[in-house]
């Protein structure tokens, strides 16, 4: 037990006592657990809220759904209030519709007889629940699936062309010696320095030319040669000892077969580090695919939810909903593969 | 099958040209070792042959075929690596058909083959591990598996033992010469350790800086080297020397012993210290001071200063109880004296 | 698996290409499909931005445009008073310089403060370490417009922030809509959002720091505020430089996360560069590609002495690791 403790509360005070700087760390790291998963947290626990209840200040931590009861005689089930009545005392009553600044009410026991309340005078009844349906109705009624299916194709397509296209570079550039190689390296070095927002109009223009404006290539294309993943690709290819490629050689391999049997499954890591990169750089990219794509039903789900955040500025609790599962792939590649990325930008310094 | 010709071939990595015209002629199953100290140029010979390298100038035959220009596929040849090179992602079978899917040979094929390979190199058990699964011995039977397997007109090792201990290493020597004597195929072997030389080869070709200084048996190397430089070479601990000069066919060697040389000028003459014994009083001897005395219970290694003329060390059989700082008197018989001229050849 | 049969397929096909055309083919065809992606989306926009820089109009294909040589330059750079920006002709654009110059130095500063200390700490033999690591990353990968929209559910009227401030009992404020809150809520979105990525390359440089230095110090009873000063911190120099200028170099392109948690405003008070070479370039009515071409080739520069400085940098740091 006392090895545990040790383990848990192990710090610079010696003899069991506190450092200040124990306390300072201890602060630091609860803190910024709170600061740095408070507020996705929030968000999602805000997803769940209905829209009165997203209206309301001060706002509730956990999501509640107002109760309703079925009531003879009417069809739909009718919300349910805690009335103060004049006595003093309250009753639990049901609403059948509101009149200016009171409702007229019915008490679900005895549903002949109906009762002005004025609002003032009444608390809704709620309990812990979930809004559901700020899901369900985005996937239904607006085009969020498209949008949803669009980036899923964006992301998986720019992922695998980037691994094939980088790997092979990075195999000739860290494999082969020839006339030029430093030229080609010193070129992708000094693309680095070209970020997307340098070269936004003249992109645009080569694009709009070769005829992939509002196409989802138009997206993919001009993502797929990053010069980090060339670099990373090629950093690793160069610890594979070259002895293996001659061995392949005297073994009848073409240099194809090379390629793909012996050095694509020997960078399996670093291949697998740079797929989870794409593949969340992909997911969340979001300038160039707002500037290639015009036409509704080839956004992507961040186009689409920007937009939506800037039309439908009272709905939020779609858009908190969209948010959530917007956010969810990147959170299962942090759940799963976290490891392996601060690991690789560990080693590589990349992102 | 197996005959491999080497006609004045070249090799410039950039401007440095490392091998300097190389004639060399290998005849069918023979095993040829190629000897020398690190930066000879051994390892890029074999690269050159193997076709993983072109060379600048100068041509190779395989067989009567020309095939400076072919790539090391196309070949025939089959090369262990100093790091065995297995393919670390397969398993040991799949590292042994990997060359045989390549030429696409039928699977039942593949399969017998690599299965009397491992019969043959006792990794049988073996067949369904990753490299990084086996021990060190066993990557190296692995990787002989894998060039056995190919059938190859001729093998090329490239160090292939310098990975292994020293117990290993014996064990793999002597199995590898019955490889040999079973498969009689042709074999290049570099190495750089002369005892796997000397103990292997039907002939060594001794190389220094990009030439080649000697080819010859074994035996022949040890008892008539060419020059200084295969003289000092092979043998250990290695010869001694000594500067004189001749007279009307007459040298005093320090201590003033006299001998006869068919030469004039001035010669450098070695003896093995294996040839060196300790004199009889009357004899005629080189006298010296011993100041390092190494017993290895079989033999005792002394070391010892001669006046005029630096060291000398000799190795005398069994357990000997001489003092450091000892006068002592070396013997030696005239048969057993290398010549050498000016310019290091051997003179008779 | 299809892929597999698609590499096998290919293998008669490329074997052929490769006994006509060498080892020199090969190499060519390993290189051509990135490298021609290179050319077409980076290179050659590259060299068509000079063009556009030098022409004028507002169509943005190039054959419609004609050529005024450097006037967009001219343009973005008259200016009466560099300090004042509503005296410049351009005055969006000095005021996005301003704004990004001031972002920039507080966002930096803060940034660099911020994942020193979280990279300290984690460097620390304290438990559950890697997963205080992964909880200061976790931001890294959201989205911007996830960044964005978060933090503005969180800043507005009735957001989380607001019950926060009323608890402490102040006023509640409508964060986004105030000049000054809505730059700072986007200094500290921006490095709540890439801190961990910071943290980490310190982190690393922090573990490659070795232990036995550590040690010696102990040995010579070195209090623990002179080992920082002189051991820690002129070995993590080289890691600490890299970081700084990446936050640079990231900090002047800001716009994702910023543009979706204020739209540029209130007005113009979070509108920085590349915000402007958007909206010039393609948003605004009053669109001049020419004037976005000529503003992205100004902020290219930077980017290009900040990066070099950067380089450098790293090899020196290599340089340092390897003695």
């Amino acid at each position: 037990m006392n090895a545990v403790r040790n383990f848990v509360f192990a710090r610079r005070g010696r003899a069991g006592k506190w450092h200040w700087t124990d306390i300072v760390t201890w602060i630091w790291l609860i803190g910024g657990t709170i600061i740095m998963f408070g507020p996705a947290l929030w968000l999602i626990s805000s997803s769940f809220k209905g829209p009165a209840q997203l209206a309301e200040f001060p706002p509730t931590l956990l999501p509640y759904v107002q109760e309703v009861a079925k009531v003879e005689g009417y069809d739909a089930p009718l919300p349910l209030y805690q009335v103060t009545q004049e006595d003093g005392s309250t009753r639990v009553m049901a609403e059948i519709r509101r009149i200016g600044t009171s409702a007229q009410m019915v008490d679900p026991a005895n549903p002949e007889e109906r009762v002005s309340v004025r609002l003032t005078d009444r608390q809704p009844v709620r309990e812990v629940g979930l809004a559901i349906n700020n899901y369900t109705d985005p996937f239904l009624a607006f085009d969020f699936m498209r949008y949803l299916g669009n980036s899923v194709f964006v992301t998986v397509m720019a992922t695998l062309l980037t691994l094939l296209t980088n790997s092979m570079a990075a195999f000739a550039l860290s494999k082969y010696r020839f006339k030029g190689r430093d030229a080609v390296m010193l070129l992708i070095v000094a693309t680095l320095m070209v970020p997307l927002s340098v070269i936004l109009v003249p992109l645009y223009s080569v694009v709009s030319s070769v005829g992939l404006l509002n196409s989802l290539w138009g997206v993919i294309l001009p993502t797929i040669a990053t010069p980090t993943g060339v670099f990373l690709l090629r950093q690793y290819m160069l610890t594979i000892p070259d002895e293996l490629i001659e061995a392949a050689r005297m073994d009848h391999a073409s240099e194809w077969q090379i390629y793909w049997r012996i050095i694509l499954p020997l960078a399996a890591p670093a291949l697998a580090v740079l797929a989870i990169f794409s593949v969340v750089w992909r997911w969340n990219d979001f300038l160039w695919p707002l500037i290639v794509l015009s036409r509704r039903e080839l956004y992507t789900l961040q186009i689409g939810l920007n937009t939506y955040a800037g039309e439908l500025n009272v709905q939020w609790h779609y858009i908190l909903a969209m948010t959530v599962v917007t956010m969810i792939p990147v959170v299962l590649v942090f759940i799963f593969l976290q490891r392996f990325i601060t690991t690789g930008i560990a080693g590589a310094g990349i992102k | 099958m197996g005959r491999i010709v080497l006609k004045n071939i070249r090799k410039a990595f950039d401007a440095v040209e490392v091998i300097h015209g190389v004639d060399l002629e290998i005849k069918e199953g023979e095993l040829v070792v190629f000897v020398g100290p690190s930066g000879c140029g051994k390892s890029t010979l074999l690269r050159l042959i193997a076709g993983l390298d072109t060379p600048t100038s100068g041509s190779i035959e395989i067989d009567g075929r020309d095939v400076t220009k072919a790539g090391a596929a196309d070949r025939g040849l089959a090369m262990v690596f100093q790091s065995y090179a297995l393919y670390p992602h397969m398993t040991v079978r799949q590292n042994l058909s990997f060359g045989l899917e390549n030429q696409r040979m039928p699977k039942a094929e593949i399969a017998a083959r690599v299965d009397e390979a491992a019969r043959m190199l006792e990794i049988d058990e073996l067949l369904g591990r990753r490299p990084t699964q086996l021990s060190g011995g066993q990557r190296q039977r692995v990787a002989i598996g894998r060039a056995i397997v190919r059938n190859p007109t001729a093998f090329l090792l490239d160090e292939p033992l310098s990975n292994l201990d020293a117990e290993l290493r014996g064990t793999m020597r002597a199995e590898l010469s019955a490889l040999h004597a079973r498969l009689s195929t042709t074999m290049i072997y570099v190495t750089h350790d002369q005892v796997e030389a000397m103990t292997l080869a039907d002939r060594i070709v001794v190389l220094r800086k990009g030439v080649i200084e000697q080819v010859d048996t074994p035996l022949n190397l040890y008892n008539k080297p060419q020059n200084l430089f295969v003289a000092g070479f092979i043998g250990a601990p290695n010869m001694n020397f000594f500067k004189v000069e001749v007279k009307s066919g007459k040298a005093e060697l320090p201590g003033g012993a006299q001998i006869a040389v068919v030469h004039e000028g001035p010669v450098t003459l070695g003896l093995r210290p294996q040839h060196l014994r300790l004199a009889q009083p009357e004899e005629r001897a080189i006298a010296a001071e011993v100041f390092l005395i190494e017993s290895l219970g079989a033999e005792t290694v002394l070391h010892a200063n001669v006046e005029g003329a630096g060291q000398i060390i000799t190795v005398l059989d069994g357990q000997l109880d001489i003092a450091r700082g000892a006068p002592i008197r070396l013997a030696f018989d005239d048969a057993n004296l290398h010549a050498f001229d000016a310019a290091g050849q051997r003179i008779g | 698996m299809p892929l597999v049969l698609i590499a096998r397929g290919l293998d008669p096909v490329l074997r052929l290409w490769q006994r006509c055309t060498g080892t020199g083919g090969m190499i060519t065809f390993f290189l051509l499909p990135n490298m021609a992606i290179f050319g077409v989306f980076v290179i050659i926009p590259l060299v068509l931005n000079i063009i556009y820089s030098m022409t004028g109009g507002v169509d943005i294909l190039l054959k419609d445009r004609s050529f005024i040589g450097l006037g967009q330059y001219g343009r973005l750079l008259e200016c009466q008073d560099y300090l004042v920006s509503t005296t410049c002709r351009e005055d969006q654009f000095w005021t996005a310089v301003r704004n990004t110059g001031t972002f920039v130095l507080f966002q930096v500063s803060l940034m660099v403060c911020v994942s020193m200390i979280t990279a300290l700490i984690l460097n620390r033999k304290i438990a559950g370490r890697g997963f205080f690591r992964a909880v200061f990353f976790f931001p890294v990968l959201l989205s911007p417009v996830v960044v964005g929209l978060i933090w503005r559910w969180i800043l507005q009227r009735q957001g989380l922030m607001n019950l926060i401030v009323t608890q402490l009992g102040f006023d509640p404020v409508v964060w986004l809509n105030d000049r000054f809150f809505a730059f700072s809520a986007a200094i500290g979105v921006s490095t709540w959002a890439h801190m961990g990525f910071y943290t980490l390359i310190l982190l690393a440089g922090l573990q490659a720091i070795p232990k036995d230095l550590y040690e010696a110090a102990e040995m010579d009873a070195t209090p623990a505020s002179r080992v920082f000063w002189r051991i820690t911190l002129p070995l993590l120099g080289p890691n600490l430089a890299v970081v700084l200028v990446l936050a640079l170099i990231r900090g002047v392109q800001i716009f994702d996360e910023a543009y979706v948690l204020t739209g540029g405003g209130p007005g113009t008070s979070t509108l920085f560069i590349t915000q402007y070479i958007y909206e010039v370039g393609f948003a605004s009515f009053l669109r001049n590609p020419g004037l976005a071409a000529a503003a992205s080739i100004l902020m290219g520069l930077v980017l290009v002495v900040l990066t070099l400085i950067q380089l450098g940098l790293s090899r020196r740091a290599e340089k340092g690791n390897a003695r």
